[in-house]
């Protein structure tokens, strides 16, 4: 009876010693792998540079879109991508540069794209829309409202950098 | 917990048996480097399935990266290199596991051959072995151009103007491997990406499959 | 398990319906040292792989995969190559048995022999002996076989110089630079060197890119009136100062990759 408990206890013994080994084995292969397919999502976010958009004295109260283009490295692949902004001067003085990528699903958004609701930005995939201030209208498809360009002004110049979400969305 | 999804799946599909005759079938003395130290020449038909393991994952994970297209293929495989994490060492691995899978079967074959275990009953396996290897240069062959550098270029060239040296069949096959009739290149490079991703490891997987399930039912060939 | 008459299954499946339970299998059945596949030989043959994976890695670790240039279809200086496995069958082609009008012969005859008799072997070795010694024409095909692949190998390897081939070969992602076609060294690289040397300095079939080179106005000056490598001397012809302004053009272009 001793013995029979004893071959027991040394068939789980190779049982753990086995799983070990094997686990060492997975392990010496896939480690290497799996970072190499994790890393994307380890490289740290790109700044994104300023780029010159606009004079300031062509910026009105009345938005306008102004487009640039920016060098991309996607990887090995290198290329010129468009960028566009929707861009005024607040009340304030202030200067606003919303992103035309519509929040509920990436569409682009336009200026009194629909004549039904004027002083209001429309997104024509789902009749989106936004005030002026960038805001989403309630009751309309967005969850939030547009993304602010980072922006800066040099000798008379808007330079226009990453689009960021607003506070608390 | 995991005993009763076990308990449950085994109780419909009656899986125990299928596993059971592998993990009990008694494995002989003979072949037991732990009781005979040269019992290892064993272990290379073993390594070479542990190697090709290695190496269908490793080329699983390249594919993530690699783009089998003349203008970018040398520049994915030289970004997944120099900029990608650990990109050296699974391209390593790849790389060296293709010179290694070529010495471990040869060690394998010789194994076989010189213990006269391809004798009846074990014909047809030692076919399927030899199958398996052609395989295994095949894959070695069409991966040799994925880099698309100098290397890969020229050293496909001559392969194809060996196929080309094939009486009356030569020149289709040179084509169909290329895929065009005088350039090597887009289309070459396609064609050898399918053949060693898709092809080659299709049939690698069905003769390993016989493979394995004939060494089961035949067991390992006994002693000298 | 039983078979046969009086099984019965579940509905109308193959599954049995009176499964019995697994009862390991007593050792004591089997005579001799003989052991279960899993654990007790898995477990060798896993510490083995084990063992062999360590080794494997720090091969990998030790020796980067090799990536040579990107491929120049008109880079008609390079010797190429096969991989190592195939390089018996490369050197093989090269004697005149195997090449010329025996092409065929030497291509695909031979080679084909070769495997074929490799696949039929059990049944061109069909006596009962198993050990080497006693089915000598076997056992001496085969250890031709093998000797004549081990020393076509080393024939074919011997001759190549590998650090040179690998050293000439190295990987460069050709660098973006602008050329400035207005200016007096241009000129004189124009009628001088742009023959071979590309007119973007990109290189030819026999000469190299000047992109991404390394040396001095005094160096280039040098070379462009002796030589280098294959380059024969007196390429340039031209006055002292055009020799000026052209080696300066050229450290300026190789300026902006730096």
């Amino acid at each position: 009876m001793s013995e029979k408990k004893q071959q027991v206890s040394r068939r789980q013994f190779l049982n753990y010693t086995l799983t070990g080994v094997g686990g060492f084995m997975a392990a010496g292969m896939l480690a290497p792998m799996v970072r190499f397919a994790i890393d994307p999502a380890l490289q740290p976010q790109s700044k994104g540079d300023f780029k010159a958009v606009a004079q300031v004295d062509e910026i009105t109260n009345e938005p306008q879109r102004f487009d640039w283009t920016i060098d991309q490295t996607d990887a090995w692949y290198e290329s010129e991508v468009t960028k566009s902004a929707w861009v005024y001067k607040q009340e304030d003085g202030s200067i606003l540069a919303l992103s035309p990528v519509c929040k509920h699903l990436g569409c682009v958004v336009s200026w009194q794209g629909n004549s039904d609701y004027p002083e209001q930005f429309f997104c024509p995939c789902h009749d989106g829309r936004y005030y002026k201030s960038g805001e989403n209208v309630e009751g309309t498809p967005p969850p939030v409202g547009l993304d602010i360009y980072e922006h800066k002004i040099e000798d008379g110049t808007l330079y226009l950098g990453k689009a960021k979400p607003r506070e608390g969305a | 917990m995991m005993q009763r999804i076990y308990d449950w799946i085994d109780e419909r599909v009656d899986i125990t048996p299928l596993w059971r005759d592998i993990a009990d079938h008694e494995v002989p003395e003979h072949v037991n480097p732990a009781h005979h130290f040269s019992a290892f020449v064993y272990c290379f038909g073993g390594l070479t399935f542990f190697v090709t393991v290695i190496q269908v994952l490793s080329g699983m994970f390249l594919t993530m990266y690699y783009v089998p297209d003349i203008e970018n293929a040398w520049k994915s495989v030289y970004y997944l290199q120099t900029e990608v994490a650990h990109g050296q060492i699974v391209r390593g691995m790849h790389h060296w596991g293709a010179s290694v899978v070529i010495v471990m079967l040869f060690l394998h074959t010789l194994r076989v051959f010189f213990q006269g275990a391809y004798k009846k009953p074990r014909e047809l396996n030692w076919m399927v072995g030899v199958m398996i290897f052609f395989v295994m240069l095949g894959l070695g062959l069409t991966g040799y151009l994925l880099p698309w550098d100098n290397k890969a270029y020229f050293a496909t060239q001559v392969t194809l103007e060996i196929a080309e040296g094939v009486p009356f069949i030569g020149e289709a096959t040179k084509t169909l491997l290329a895929g065009d009739a005088e350039i090597v290149g887009a289309q070459t490079l396609t064609r050898f990406f399918a053949i060693h991703v898709f092809f080659l490891p299709a049939a690698l997987f069905l003769l390993m499959g016989i493979h394995f399930i004939m060494i089961r039912k035949q067991g390992i060939s006994g002693p000298l | 398990m039983k078979k046969g008459k009086g099984m019965q299954f579940v509905g109308d499946s193959r599954i049995t319906a009176d499964k019995q339970k697994f009862i390991p299998k007593d050792y004591s059945e089997y005579p001799g040292r003989t052991e279960a596949f899993w654990p007790n030989f898995l477990l060798k043959e896993w510490l083995v792989g084990a063992v062999f994976l360590v080794g494997f890695l720090c091969l990998t670790l030790a020796h980067p995969a090799p990536l040579e240039k990107m491929a120049d279809p008109t880079d008609a200086a390079y010797i190429p190559l096969p991989d190592w496995y195939f390089l018996f069958l490369y050197q093989f082609l090269k004697y005149e048995f195997a090449s010329g009008p025996y092409f065929v012969l030497g291509a695909i005859v031979a080679p084909g022999l070769a495997f074929g008799g490799l696949l039929l072997a059990p049944f061109l070795d069909k006596g009962p002996n198993r050990r080497p010694v006693n089915r000598p024409i076997a056992t001496g095909l085969m250890l031709l076989g093998i000797i004549s692949v081990f020393w076509l190998t080393y024939e074919a390897a011997e001759h190549v110089n590998w650090e040179e081939k690998a050293e000439n070969n190295k990987p460069v992602l050709q660098p973006e630079v602008e050329i400035d076609t207005e200016s007096a060294g241009y000129a004189v690289f124009e009628n001088s060197c742009m023959q071979c040397h590309g007119d973007q300095l990109q290189g030819g079939g026999a000469a190299p890119s000047l992109i991404g080179i390394d040396y001095s106005v005094e160096e280039l000056k040098d070379i462009a009136k002796n030589g280098i490598r294959t380059m024969p001397a007196g390429q340039f012809k031209g006055s002292e100062e055009e020799l000026q302004q052209l080696a300066e053009f050229i450290v300026s272009v190789n300026e902006q990759v730096k």
